[in-house]
């Protein structure tokens, strides 16, 4: 009975997460801004208003203009407030031609997404964002014009934190697998045996494999932040100082790794090459590495893993602002930040951090399969 | 000339003793078998002929050989060079987990030769001397490991003789083949000696006495007698050496 | 003749060289490939120096004048922080070392369990299938812990103190941040104890059961007596990942301003939420001292592996 803990542990995470979290699942999710934009629009001329029919397939709660064919809705924004959302505005509403208040040359049209904060109308009536769709929907049936609009989009989405978790392994794989798999050739194919040296430099990256990755984003703090200070226009956390951190991080990881992979290469392949005239170089590189590579490619995974769920480390390293355009020497979340973010405001939105939770489980998921996977055809090789 | 001249081999690992001054030479173009139990220093010797043994952590090397006059144990000796000049094949198959043309490539390859055309010459009259082209010569682009046994240790020779050495040392080459395949590597062998001088580790006594021109028997280390075959199978002069080949122990 | 033989001559001159060149290449291979090693080695060092400079820096006068914080009153101290400059971290220590013992108390009675029901009664297929759940329960990342115990375990607490009449902060709380750790560190200590009891002879429980034992007997007495040494490393791992856990820790500890807190329902503060949490300014002395709060997670992760290790020779005596 008592071993079943582990499968309800799991269970309960992941019935937990998926419950909470697949309802804003969505690609607009993924592909959406954080940061709501805020939309300032006028429209200077009005055209072709009335005569627009109600889409059938209009939620039956939405409320339709048939003057200026908008359909609105009451809604809530993720901090549920109420607001009223635009559903459907007519390809050939005039609302399709307003225009940027701050450069009237601009052409935005209103999309369905925005939630109203306020409308002036002609005669200078007002809708606030308080106001009723339905009441919204009356005020809009009885006026011709519109001198202002202010709207806000959804937001919410993760789009920032997933190029930021992409650019954060992709740069810190770049550093830690050549020092990483050249360390474990080093030590495997190389080193002398029985040298003191060399056993306190294993001793040394064994203990770097036990220390709290909180430990590691102090060390990102106190040394790689000043280092990419120095060396790029960065002032504070960035991306570069974050991806070194995460490689030292993985560093143990891939070399332990590897030296696995290099002690399943049959010893027979390292004697033919030697007595076929080889020196050590030629056969570590064209023999020994080139068997080892399914070894080295769970290493990559492995790190890949550890990578994407960090987040104590990156908080010191990178920092925990969530950005929506990437700039390289600037902080930004990635995905397991993104929901210490998001837990950690006032009202925790645990929605939000459920479903990059479930994207998160399911890379790591995916990546555990994927282990399992290059083990077994590795073991098929002699 | 002697291809090898050993002189006092005494060799230890981790200070126990394998080999006790042992001396004998290496006649050319000539089969050489070494034969004795199991544990007698006979594969010992012959990786000491091309320096194996290097490999093995607590080897001690004492005494001398001299390949074509120069003793390969000189502080200078170019080892790489010494094991172009004496390829060897083990006991187990073990073709890289590669093509067959590049595991016969291989060896060329690794003394810079990359030119296309040279390496496929290479190649083919490897495989040709190695009585294996006409079985593989359609996919010799296919990897090596699907090869049957017999084929792999045949691949090993090939991939021997593709450097074009003047030695090939054998370690049990078909104890981990069937009868059909051995009788074909040992036909090999006989074509093979032609052209290079070969010294063969075997545990099989009618092996080695349908094989080879000359016979040494080691017994805990020490080389008991060496003669040609036909004396040693004939009128041994030991009698350790009749005991053994007439299979009363070992 | 002369003009004959010296091609012959020329090709074997460059022969050798290219021997030569085989020769030196692996010593310069050898040199080459000692770099990134010594790199890689050398982090450790880098890691506790650079942080010892930062951490040492608020007692400093140097660096602080008379703004600088006391060492001794650090390191005694039992409130966190009294504006401006007094800082205490021995309740801290206290909290830390406590919420980590009741974890470890929990977690490794049904580590070790699970570990000898799937060693020695769960069928081959299925064994399989629980080290995956475990490997999976592994590699789940620390903030996603820390959702589910705010998301559940904290609301389970809640519901728990209005049975004792007491009362928490929405379920953040010592007895929460002790259960979030106890289920983080299960899989470590069933993945190292399944490995443990995997390595046990069966010949010996046989020769056990042969001589009267019962099973229970066997499992208790032998099969757990042989596995000790290897359960005690899971444990040694699991209080290394309790200590330095931080994100989860720090989402359902508290902020609590002093301590000790003892009290399963009061909120809570360890190491490793002081160095995460209201972290805002990266400069000055708030963020200074959370690499002496750093400072010292290594010294206590050091000086209890130390101790672990030193009990570990001691139940290992025999095995």
């Amino acid at each position: 009975m008592m071993s079943l803990v582990g499968v309800m542990v799991l269970a309960l995470i992941m019935g937990f997460i998926i419950n909470r979290g697949v309802g804003l699942l969505t690609w607009d999710l993924l592909i959406g801004d954080y940061h709501p934009t805020t939309y300032n629009l006028s429209l200077p001329t009005t055209e072709s208003l009335g005569g627009f029919a109600r889409p059938n397939d209009l939620d039956e709660s939405a409320f339709f203009s048939q003057m200026w064919g908008l359909g609105l809705m009451d809604d809530v924004d993720f901090e549920g407030k109420a607001v009223v959302r635009v559903i459907y505005v007519d390809a050939q509403s005039p609302l399709q031609m307003m225009r940027d208040k701050n450069n009237l040359e601009r052409v935005v049209g209103l999309f369905p997404g925005l939630a109203l904060e306020k409308v002036i109308f002609s005669d200078l009536t007002i809708g606030l964002s308080r106001t009723k769709a339905e009441n919204f929907i009356i005020l809009f049936d009885t006026h011709e014009g519109i001198n202002d609009l202010l709207a806000v989009s959804s937001g919410n989405g993760i789009r920032g934190a997933i190029i930021t978790t992409g650019l954060l392994i992709g740069f810190a794989l770049m550093i830690a697998l050549p020092i990483g798999i050249f360390s474990a050739v080093y030590l495997h194919e190389f080193a002398p045996k029985n040298n003191a040296f060399i056993h306190t430099m294993r001793k040394m990256i064994d203990t770097l494999s036990g220390v709290p990755s909180i430990v590691y984003g102090l060390m990102g703090a106190a040394v790689f932040i000043p280092f990419t200070s120095r060396i790029s226009k960065a002032e504070g956390g960035n991306l570069f100082s974050g991806a070194l951190t995460l490689a030292v991080m993985v560093l143990p990881i891939i070399i332990s790794a590897t030296i696995d992979a290099l002690r399943a290469v049959p010893d027979d392949y390292r004697k033919a090459s030697l007595a076929l005239g080889a020196n050590h170089t030629q056969t570590t590189f064209r023999i020994v590495i080139k068997s080892a590579v399914p070894g080295i490619m769970s290493a990559v995974l492995l790190s890949v893993g550890r990578m994407i769920g960090e987040s104590a480390a990156l908080i010191y390293a990178v920092g925990t602002a969530i950005k929506d355009h990437i700039i390289l020497t600037e902080k930004s979340a990635s995905l397991a930040v993104f929901i210490w973010s998001v837990m950690a405001g006032e009202v925790p939105n645990f929605e939000l951090a459920c479903s990059v939770a479930i994207i998160i489980m399911m890379v790591v998921l995916f990546i555990n399969v994927l282990i399992k996977l290059v083990a077994r055809r590795f073991a098929l090789l002699p | 000339m002697n291809t090898f001249d050993v002189r006092e081999l005494v060799l230890t690992y981790d200070g126990k003793a394998a080999l006790q001054h042992v001396s004998m030479n290496i006649i050319p173009k000539q089969v050489t078998a070494l034969i004795g139990p199991s544990g007698c220093g006979k594969s010992s010797l012959l990786r000491c002929l091309n320096r194996m043994n290097d490999l093995i952590d607590g080897c001690n090397v004492e005494g001398e050989i001299l390949f074509h006059g120069e003793n390969i144990y000189a502080k200078n000796y170019n080892v790489y060079e010494l094991r172009t000049k004496v390829g060897m094949v083990f006991q187990k198959p073990s073709p890289f987990p590669m093509s067959i043309f590049d595991n016969v490539a291989y060896g060329p390859r690794c003394q810079g030769i990359n030119d296309k055309k040279t390496l496929e010459n290479i190649v083919k009259k490897a495989l040709v001397d190695a009585a294996l082209y006409d079985e593989v010569k359609e996919r010799l682009k296919e990897s090596a490991m699907a090869l049957s046994g017999g084929q792999q240790q045949r691949l090993s020779i090939a991939r021997t003789i593709a450097m074009q050495p003047e030695v090939i040392l054998m370690d049990e080459p078909t104890s981990a083949l069937d009868p059909i395949a051995t009788g074909k590597i040992e036909e090999l062998i006989f074509d093979l000696k032609k052209h290079y001088t070969i010294v063969i580790v075997t545990h099989n006594m009618q092996q080695a006495a349908r094989i080879s021109d000359y016979t040494a028997f080691f017994l805990m280390g020490n080389l008991v007698e060496f003669n040609t075959t036909e004396q040693i199978f004939r009128q041994p002069t030991q009698a350790k050496t009749e005991e053994y080949i007439t299979g009363r122990f070992g | 003749m002369i003009v004959k033989i010296e091609p012959e001559a020329n090709r074997r001159t460059q022969k050798s060289k290219r021997f030569i060149w085989m020769k030196h290449s692996d010593s310069f291979m050898k040199g080459l490939l000692m770099v990134p090693t010594l790199m890689s080695a050398s982090f450790v060092i880098f890691i506790v120096g650079f942080i010892s400079r930062k951490g040492i820096a608020p007692f400093l006068p140097s660096v602080y004048g008379s703004e600088r914080v006391n060492a001794f009153s650090f390191l005694s101290g039992t409130t966190w922080f009294v504006p401006p400059n007094v800082y205490g971290i021995l309740f801290i220590v206290i909290n830390t070392l406590y919420i980590v013992a009741l974890s470890t108390l929990i977690s490794v009675p049904l580590s070790v369990a699970s570990a000898l029901f799937v060693t020695r009664i769960l069928p081959k297929k299925l064994q399989g299938v629980f080290k995956s759940i475990i490997e999976l329960l592994a590699a789940i990342p620390s903030v996603i812990y820390g959702v589910f115990g705010l998301g559940i375990i904290a609301k389970s607490v809640v519901r728990l103190a209005e049975l004792f009449h007491a009362q928490t902060a929405g379920g953040i709380s010592t007895l929460t941040t002790i259960i979030v750790l106890a289920i983080m560190i299960y899989p470590t200590i069933t993945m190292m104890s399944v490995a443990a009891i995997s390595a046990v002879d069966p010949a010996l429980e046989h020769h056990s059961l042969a001589l009267g034992a019962t099973k229970v007997q066997t499992m208790t007495k032998v099969t757990l007596a042989s596995a000790k040494p290897g359960i005690f490393t899971g444990i040694i791992l699991g209080v290394g990942r309790a200590l330095g856990e931080a994100t989860a820790v720090s989402m359902v500890a508290g902020n609590a301003g002093s301590g000790p807190s003892l009290m399963l329902f009061s909120t809570t503060r360890t190491l490793t939420s002081t160095m995460l949490l209201g972290l805002k300014e990266t400069s000055g002395m708030d963020y200074d001292i959370r690499f002496s709060v750093g400072l010292v997670l290594i010294g206590v992760i050091f000086v209890s592996n130390f101790i672990l290790a030193h009990f570990k020779k001691k139940v290992g005596r025999f095995s």
